[in-house]
């Protein structure tokens, strides 16, 4: 072949398959094969109201649904929480719904715990084989041997819940979260005599404080205080609202920040009481709200005299000159607000300095106050889940627990420093109430899958987002895809099989019948049941109850015998000398505390500050990072006295050289396969530090990080310096 | 010398270029079948022409919905349990019935996705199916008649005087 035909040749080969490939098929159109009932036209959408329960802030949601098919959700503009506005994690809750490895029916385990080789089998096998472990437990008369874990259960759930046990005869229902507020609902019954939460009128206010409290991505309510931030900086026309931060991590919060004050870790409460003496020292506090309270300046200035701002800048390592124009502007200013957060409260002296922190809102009369700081309209929850937690690990490691329930996934949310993952080893039967198999499903006897949050029914009590009692509806939206059945569904199925004492307590044919009973209770209005009926509709049509009763109204007053904060100085796991840097975990944007990992759409969501996606990391200050040798991307090795991770290095200008921070969520064993194996879990870690027996310190570990290699294999969407440098894009 | 035989070397490279470029507008690029077969051959022109039953008797969701709908089998079957149950093609309907598998038709009417085209609203304003679908009755198999293309639309919609703004469709 001659040469100039070889290359006509093959340039008609490249020209047709081009042409081949530009063409595309024809798609298919595929109609029913029976048309459905009622209410589907095709191409046309339903929304249905609902609330969201990925986390416990309880935004309300519309769902729009399209040939029965959930498509998008989307705030609920009635809804006094998030006022239309949902976060990405509300709007990946759909994902949960379509995961490709979504558990289809009740699993048995076959093979050895945490191999995942399981066998399927039907719902009447799975339930007959917990009913039979129960009446083992009923007929030995060891009723207590059976617990129950749960997340931190809000409205009916958590009543029933706690009945279904009280009826079985066990005291051990443990709701364990890591991220649950149970130190501010400590500090609100130490200071207050109230274990509510607060709501902080955040949209009001002129001078905002916050020690660590990350509202806009976690703390709380984090839709509505975000929105509420907005509004306190542009919402009003002549005032914008001014606002410092105090944490030794620039979080997206403190990004948002006028100032931001890197204070020492564990130095926060002694920062606060420092402000709080000066405030007194200068006469600058609100008389008015001293008097109300019960208390006298003098004395108070004489309780305070160890916090001088010679030794507070020293404990803190601030300047002198910059704490001073802090409190001078926060007492100043009417009304400024001070909030505390999660990074202040997990150290060894966080209970008190939550209470400095009040205390300063005290002083600056922001209690009951337009823009400062009410009782939420939340009911009290669980305030010392901690010690809880202890006790049950205690009691499964003596082998006094024969049967564990478990909804959620403790094992990979509880740190392994409490011992929990070794003693529920021990506990015989495990089951687990999973839609995925998680971590805990993973070392499960007996999976009996729930719905997905879209298939349930429910009812949520927003946690910290309103003054009002507000009561949000959950219901299904599309028809479960699965042979799942609702965790409380099975509760009840179990209970009326159990009979006896179990079925008198539980009469209820479903859980649906149960929430209506507990709405139209809690309405009242009508009492015949066409008219109840109608009513029900009507909520379910708006999302739940939302111009409700005004919460517990009592607002705060110190409470008078209650001693002053006096922070400590905070205690750390490891030693100076050979753990020099101070660890940091924090709820990761996406994955709040890991349970958003499985959702391939938070996978791939940059992380505001890294813009990291698909992976942990560990952020280490420049400064830190050239002295240890250390360049962005490499892979380090973290070392506590707890336990070594590797992970890719982020080198971030953003934090205390002191300091390091790893974000919490990713590390599982299971979770599907957009989770598992992906990242590290830091909460192994973490060693358990317990000033007292109600609280663990997860923020007074001490680490030491050295480089292993160049091969962090660091996935990011954009440069954290702000070059035009990507890993994705490769420029 | 060289530099000027370099110039008119770039100036033929991009004309070369630029006559692509254009050819590649004009050109429809039409390149989905008008008149693909279908699984089973089902005639418009016997149910829509001979029979005369109304394109909405089976198109039912036009009037409401975004999308005009196609009967679902048991629909199909409702009638043609009685209705010439012995024809192959109809046998074929009732295998699908058997075996309890909707009918994968071919999809010839297309837009992309970031056209917003309701049919409701076109049935409203009382244009004709014909008027896109062409004289869909007299088609043994449904065979595409419009360009589908933007400037179609607008011809169109200026004729009727409907809305030429962007976010008419593009929304």
């Amino acid at each position: 072949m001659k040469r100039r035909t070889f290359l006509q040749f093959s340039g008609m080969t490249a020209a047709s398959a081009l042409l081949a490939g530009c063409q595309s098929k024809n798609e298919k159109l595929i109609p029913y094969l029976i048309p459905p009932d009622e209410g589907v036209t095709p191409g046309l959408a339903t929304y249905y109201a609902s609330s969201c329960t990925f986390c416990p802030a309880g935004c309300g949601i519309l769902v729009r649904v399209s040939e029965g098919r959930a498509k998008k959700i989307e705030g609920n503009p009635d809804h006094p929480v998030n006022r239309g506005r949902l976060c990405a994690r509300g709007q990946a809750v759909l994902q949960e719904l379509y995961h490709p490895d979504r558990l289809q029916q009740p699993l048995k385990r076959t093979g050895p715990r945490g191999s995942g080789e399981f066998q399927k089998i039907s719902w009447a096998e799975g339930l007959g084989l917990l009913i039979d472990r129960l009446k083992e437990l009923q007929r030995e008369q060891v009723t207590d041997g059976l617990a129950m874990l749960t997340p931190q259960l809000s409205g009916s759930l958590e009543t029933f819940v706690s009945g279904f046990m009280r009826a079985f005869g066990s005291p051990r229902h443990l709701s364990y979260e890591l991220l649950a507020p149970d130190w501010l609902r400590q500090a609100g019954r130490e200071s207050f005599g109230q274990a509510g939460l607060p709501f902080y009128d955040l949209a009001e206010t002129r001078y905002l404080l916050s020690f660590g409290a990350d509202f806009v991505e976690s703390h709380l309510s984090p839709v509505q205080y975000g929105n509420a931030f907005g509004r306190m900086r542009q919402g009003r026309d002549t005032v914008r609202g001014h606002f410092t931060y105090v944490g030794g991590r620039m979080s997206l919060t403190a990004a948002s920040a006028d100032r931001w004050m890197p204070a020492r870790p564990g130095s926060e409460g002694a920062l606060a009481l420092g402000m709080a003496r000066l405030i007194l020292d200068e006469a600058l506090f609100d008389k008015a709200a001293l008097a109300a309270n019960g208390l006298r300046p003098e004395e108070l200035l004489g309780r305070l005299k160890a916090y001088d701002l010679p030794r507070v800048a020293e404990l803190t390592g601030l300047a002198k000159e910059t704490i001073a124009e802090v409190a001078r502007e926060f007492a100043g200013t009417r009304p400024s607000l001070a909030m505390a957060g999660e990074t202040v409260a997990f150290q060894t002296n966080g209970p008190e300095s939550v209470r400095a922190v009040q205390l300063l809102n005290l002083l600056a009369g922001n209690l009951n106050r337009p823009g400062g700081i009410y009782p939420a309209g939340a009911p009290v929850g669980p305030e010392n889940s901690f010690g809880e937690l202890m006790t049950l690990v205690n009691s499964m490691r003596a082998g006094q627990i024969k049967l564990a329930l478990i909804k959620g996934d403790p094992w990979h949310g509880i740190p392994p420093a409490t011992g929990f993952q070794a003693a529920l080893d021990k506990v015989p039967f495990i089951v687990s109430f999973s839609t995925l198999l998680d971590d805990t499903a993973l070392q499960a006897d007996l999976i009996l899958p729930d719905h997905a949050a879209l298939e349930s029914w429910g009812d949520v009590v927003p946690l910290a987002g309103s003054r009002h009692t507000v009561h949000g509806l959950m219901q299904p939206v599309v028809t479960p895809l699965f042979d799942t059945r609702q965790f409380p569904d099975v509760l009840l199925a179990v209970a009326s099989e159990l009979g006896g004492e179990m079925a008198a307590a539980l009469p209820h044919t479903s859980y649906l019948e149960l929430i209506k009973g507990t709405i139209s209770k809690r309405v009242g209005g009508p009492k015949k049941g066409g008219e109840v009926e109608a009513q029900w509709v009507e909520l379910l049509r708006r999302g739940g109850r939302f111009d409700a009763d005004k919460g517990p109204g009592k607002g705060y007053r110190w409470a008078a015998a209650s001693s002053l904060p006096d922070p400590a100085r905070p205690r750390f796991a490891g030693d100076e000398k050979q753990f020099p840097l101070h660890l940091q975990v924090y709820p990761s944007t996406a994955f709040h505390d890991g349970r958003g990992a499985p959702l391939p759409w938070l996978q791939q969501l940059p992380d505001p500050m890294t813009t990291v996606v698909w992976d942990s990391w560990i952020e280490i200050n420049p400064t830190t990072a050239a002295g240890l040798g250390i360049s962005h991307g490499d892979l380090v090795e973290v070392a506590s006295p707890q336990g070594v991770l590797r992970l890719p290095a982020v080198i971030y200008p953003g934090i205390r050289p002191d300091l390091v921070a790893i974000p919490l969520g990713q590390g599982h064993k299971g979770g599907g396969r957009y989770a598992r194996e992906r990242g590290v879990n830091p909460l192994v870690l973490l060693a358990l530090v317990e000033e007292s027996k109600q609280q663990a310190a997860w923020n007074a570990t001490r680490v030491r990080v050295t480089r292993i290699s160049a091969q962090g294999d660091l996935v990011a969407a954009g440069h954290p310096q702000g070059s035009y440098r990507s890993d994705l894009i490769g420029i | 010398m060289k530099k000027t035989w370099l110039i008119i070397g770039l100036v033929c490279a991009s004309g070369a270029v630029a006559a692509v470029l254009i050819v590649m507008y004009i050109l429809p690029l039409d390149v989905k079948e008008r008149s693909p077969v279908q699984p089973i051959l089902f005639s418009h022109k016997l149910h829509a022409g001979s029979n005369g039953i109304p394109c909405l008797y089976c198109h039912r969701s036009a009037p409401n919905s975004r999308v005009a709908g196609i009967p679902a089998v048991a629909d199909c079957r409702a009638c043609h349990l009685y209705i010439s149950p012995d024809s192959p093609e109809i046998k074929k309907l009732i295998g699908y019935w058997d075996r309890q598998e909707p009918i994968a038709w071919v999809r010839v009417y297309s837009l992309p996705d970031h056209v917003y085209f309701p049919h409701m609203m076109h049935i409203r304003a009382k244009i004709e199916c014909s008027a896109c679908h062409g004289e869909v009755a007299a088609m043994e198999r449904i065979t595409r008649t419009a360009s589908l293309k933007m400037g179609w639309c607008l011809g169109c919609h200026r004729q009727h005087k409907a809305s030429i703004d962007c976010w008419t469709c593009h929304i």
